[in-house]
């Protein structure tokens, strides 16, 4: 019995300590610099992205202007998910995770990087 | 002086070069605010920012040349302060309903106990009415701890609700704010909201505010249509289960003008045409039924504070239950089988208004609603005709009485009008209440922790003379970790004796009542106590509550003193309810939301001069609630256990076969799974899992116009597993 509940503990850890993002076997990253600047259009980008082929993770961000997706290697492609991105309205341009992560830490530290003029919201 | 003046002179320039700006951000919630964290805050056209802290506070440092701060947070409408001043910010976010629910990601909870609000409220919103099968109203309660839902009798397939353990019709019943439901509407009238039309719904207990009316005396149940501004643009809704039950429902938004004017039309349409009787007694299962209602709903925003909704819902209905083989159309006679036919039309309709003005602080609204509904049955060999015209009006002011809304003021005046045509045995019975009144609450909130709410009214009823309703809140979050809630107050309401029971002439006896409409009169005290606190990361909530409901009149149903009569009798004696609730919510794992709850209830009336426990209640209900979705939220699943304590079953003295005096404790058990597509979703679920029932619903089945015959002794589930599969289609303007 306490077998029994030290191993249920350990694999409730197991899920709860997984990290979010971890990318799986299997799958490919591709990262996007966009313009979409307004939480609205982040929830409509995301909605849509994530019914995508093989998504298999996501993040769109209004802040930081940028998309990561992961996704089955053979289901879709980069070229594709940039298509479905600007048939929303939005830029998709590719970059490295690298630059991905350098933006997103960077948007983290400074706060905000906002191109002022490029605002959509609806006032 | 001067030289004083001189150094400020020259210290000034230095702080408005690093001045630093504080402050706190609220989320608005209702009426009511709470400290919102993670809010991005940066000066526009700069890149510069921070974020709210947990408790909503934040700093940042200001330069000469910013002085416009942006809040934005996803949720929520963005919001840009001009910062003039030195004083600290207090910025209020107001939600952003167009994008709450299906489109956020981010796990959405299905129900939540608000800790703001100065009266115990659960919200049931739209993400939970996902979850369930949900065809109805009746039916939106199935993964809620405080409603307990049952059926009438084994016939009508009519549904009731409790609340705190007390029938539905000691709930205030609203849709969108006003009384509805009630009157003829009380039997089937929970059936007559389509669950896909509702937006949320939201379950009060204890006393309501005065504002809405005397009636609340165990709560307030609120339902909340779907609004034509909301970015819906078309929603389809197909849902059919193996017992032959197929539904449509569809809702459509245009917009005529922008977001000025917009109309939203409805339709509903379900149909159950498959005879079905599992436990071959004889009778069905469930009543053949076909229901059709379409609905359009206008509303005007100027989008300067000027309101004004309209809304419109004509319905009609028929069902048609007993033996086997009973036929539409068919004379109610012993020579034909045993038959209960009932047909309901109704219209609804409502209109309101709200304007507010003087920046904010004052707001006027206007609330109506009117409906007429038309019944025709007939139960075995007993017919009941009956029609009913009803109108209500509120007017409400409400004021902030100081600058910083410390002391708001609701005043107003209502008017209700209810005429009543009923004919049974061959009696004719008329009414016209109108119930003029005046009512007026004071909130008083020093700071965001404290409310105290205190709220009176005058009613003047052409029937029961004047009545006065005072009722108290008073919330105070005294420590960072705990919320208390404390109520109390009188509420009253017209029992219209045979309206409100006429399921019972699904039995043998005849009904015998005093008075055709009787006043009830009760006082209700209620304490909550609300835990918040983070565990691995995520919020927990504990709360416990107790309510007391301790009747002065109320009218008695007594199916067990007399073999000749059920009768429909005043109070006479004492009356009392009591319900303790323990409940607990958590995700333990990442997006698996789980609701533990456990509530005892204590419901005892005087009988037959015998204070005994309420005939077909539970003592007790448990309930266990496990909604887990993807990451990306592709899959949903949900499961839900509840535990129905034991009860008492009715029997008058010589009753022949009754079988059992008491009932045992049950568990019924539902779980559905739902597939979301971009444009789809689809969803497959089962009702009733273990294919629990009551075994003989029917008392007295083979001989349903003998003496012994009693379809109303109903404790638990009549109908077995029922397997559903459903279809949305949803389509968003962008």
């Amino acid at each position: 019995m306490k077998k029994l509940v030290l191993m249920t503990v350990v694999l409730l850890i197991g899920i709860v300590s997984n990290p979010l993002y971890a990318q799986k076997e299997g799958n490919k990253v591709v990262c996007f610099k966009s313009n979409m600047d307004c939480s609205h259009c982040e929830k409509t980008l995301s909605e849509y992205l994530k019914f995508e082929k093989g998504v298999k993770n996501l993040k769109v961000d209004h802040v930081s202007n940028t998309i990561r997706v992961e996704y089955k290697d053979g289901k879709n492609t980069d070229e594709a998910l940039a298509k479905a991105v600007e048939k929303k309205g939005y830029k998709a341009e590719k970059i490295s995770t690298e630059a991905y992560d350098k933006i997103v830490a960077h948007v983290k530290e400074a706060g905000h990087e906002h191109e002022h003029e490029q605002h959509k919201e609806r006032e | 002086m001067k030289q004083y003046l001189l150094f400020i002179l020259m210290i000034l320039p230095g702080l408005s070069f690093s001045d630093e700006i504080k402050g706190k951000v609220y989320a608005k919630e209702g009426s009511d605010t709470q400290p919102l964290p993670g809010v991005n805050i940066y000066w526009e056209g700069s890149t510069k920012g921070t974020t709210s802290a947990a408790d909503g506070s934040f700093s940042i440092s200001q330069k000469n040349e910013q002085h416009m701060l942006v809040f934005s947070f996803v949720g929520f409408e963005k919001k840009v302060v001009h910062v003039h001043e030195m004083a600290a910010l207090e910025v209020v976010l107001e939600p952003n309903l167009e994008i709450e629910e299906v489109k956020v990601v981010k796990k959405n909870r299905g129900t939540y106990l608000s800790t703001i609000n100065p009266i115990q409220v659960e919200n049931i919103s739209g993400a939970e009415l996902h979850k369930a099968a949900c065809c109805n109203l009746a039916e939106s309660f199935e993964t809620n701890p405080s409603v307990d839902m049952s059926y009438s009798d084994a016939i009508t397939g009519a549904r009731q609700i409790k609340l705190l353990g007390l029938d539905g019709t000691y709930s205030l019943m609203q849709i969108e704010n006003m009384p509805n439901l009630r009157g003829l509407a009380t039997t089937f009238g929970l059936t007559y909201i389509p669950g896909p039309w509702m937006e949320s719904i939201q379950v009060s207990k204890g006393a309501a505010s005065v504002v809405n009316g005397y009636d609340a005396i165990a709560g307030q149940i609120n339902a909340e249509l779907k609004k034509p501004d909301s970015d819906e643009k078309l929603f389809l809704n197909l849902f059919g289960n193996i017992d032959g039950r197929l539904e449509f429902n569809g809702n459509g938004n245009i917009k005529v003008k922008g977001d000025t004017l917009t109309t939203g039309i409805f339709v509903h349409g379900h149909d159950l045409s498959k005879r079905n009787d599992h436990n071959h007694d004889g009778f069905l299962d469930e009543p053949m039924s076909k229901m059709f209602q379409v609905g359009n709903r206008w509303k005007y925003n100027n989008q300067k504070g000027y309101m004004a909704q309209a809304y419109l819902n004509i319905l009609t209905e028929e069902r048609l239950g007993g033996q086997k083989d009973v036929e539409w159309n068919m004379e109610p006679s012993i020579s034909n089988p045993y038959g209960v036919n009932i047909k309901n039309d109704r219209i609804d309709a409502f209109f309101k208004s709200g304007y507010t003005f003087n920046r904010g602080k004052s707001a006027v609204a206007w609330l109506s609603n009117f409906s007429r509904h038309e019944t025709e049955s007939f139960y075995g060999l007993t017919h009941y005709d009956a029609d009913e015209t009803r109108f209500y009006a509120n007017a409400v002011l409400t004021q902030d009485l100081d600058e910083y809304a410390l002391h708001v003021l609701n005043a107003g005046a209502s008017f209700v009008y209810d005429d009543f045509n009923e004919a049974i045995y061959d009696q004719n019975i008329k009414r016209t209440e109108k119930v003029p009144g005046l009512f007026a609450e004071y909130t008083f909130k020093p700071n965001p922790n404290l409310t105290l709410m205190a709220g009176l009214r005058t009613d003047f009823h052409n029937l029961f003379g004047t009545f006065v309703t005072p009722r108290m809140h008073f919330r105070y979050h005294f420590a960072e970790h705990f919320t208390v809630r404390t109520s109390a107050g009188k509420g009253y309401r017209t029992a219209n004796v045979l309206s409100e029971n006429v399921y019972l002439l699904s039995g043998s006896r005849p009904l015998q009542w005093t008075e055709d409409a009787l006043q009830e009169e009760a006082w209700n005290y209620g304490f909550a106590f609300i835990q918040n606190y983070t565990l691995l990361g995520r919020e927990l909530t504990l709360n416990a509550e107790f309510f007391r409901t301790n009747f002065d009149t109320q009218l008695i149903v007594d199916r067990e003193t007399s073999a000749d009569f059920v009768k429909l009798m005043p109070l006479n004696g004492t009356s009392f309810a009591n319900s303790l609730q323990f409940d607990l919510r958590w995700q333990p794992i990442e997006r698996l939301d789980m609701l533990l709850a456990y509530r005892i209830n204590n419901i005892k009336q005087t009988i037959g001069g015998n204070l005994v426990d309420k005939p077909l209640s539970n003592d007790y209900k448990g309930l266990i609630n496990l909604n887990y979705t993807t990451r990306l939220k592709k899959w949903m699943f949900d499961y839900t256990a509840q535990f129905n304590g034991g009860g008492r079953i009715p029997t008058y003295p010589g009753e022949a076969n009754t079988g059992a005096l008491t009932f045992d404790p049950y568990i019924v058990m539902n779980a559905q799974v739902t597939k979301y597509f971009r444009y789809w979703s689809v969803y497959l679920g089962s009702e009733n899992l273990t294919d629990f029932t009551q075994h003989h619903p029917i008392q007295g089945a083979d001989d349903p116009f003998g003496p012994n015959f009693d379809a109303t002794k109903v404790w638990g589930p009549v109908m077995g597993r029922k397997i559903y599969l459903g279809l949305r289609f949803n389509l968003n303007y962008e």
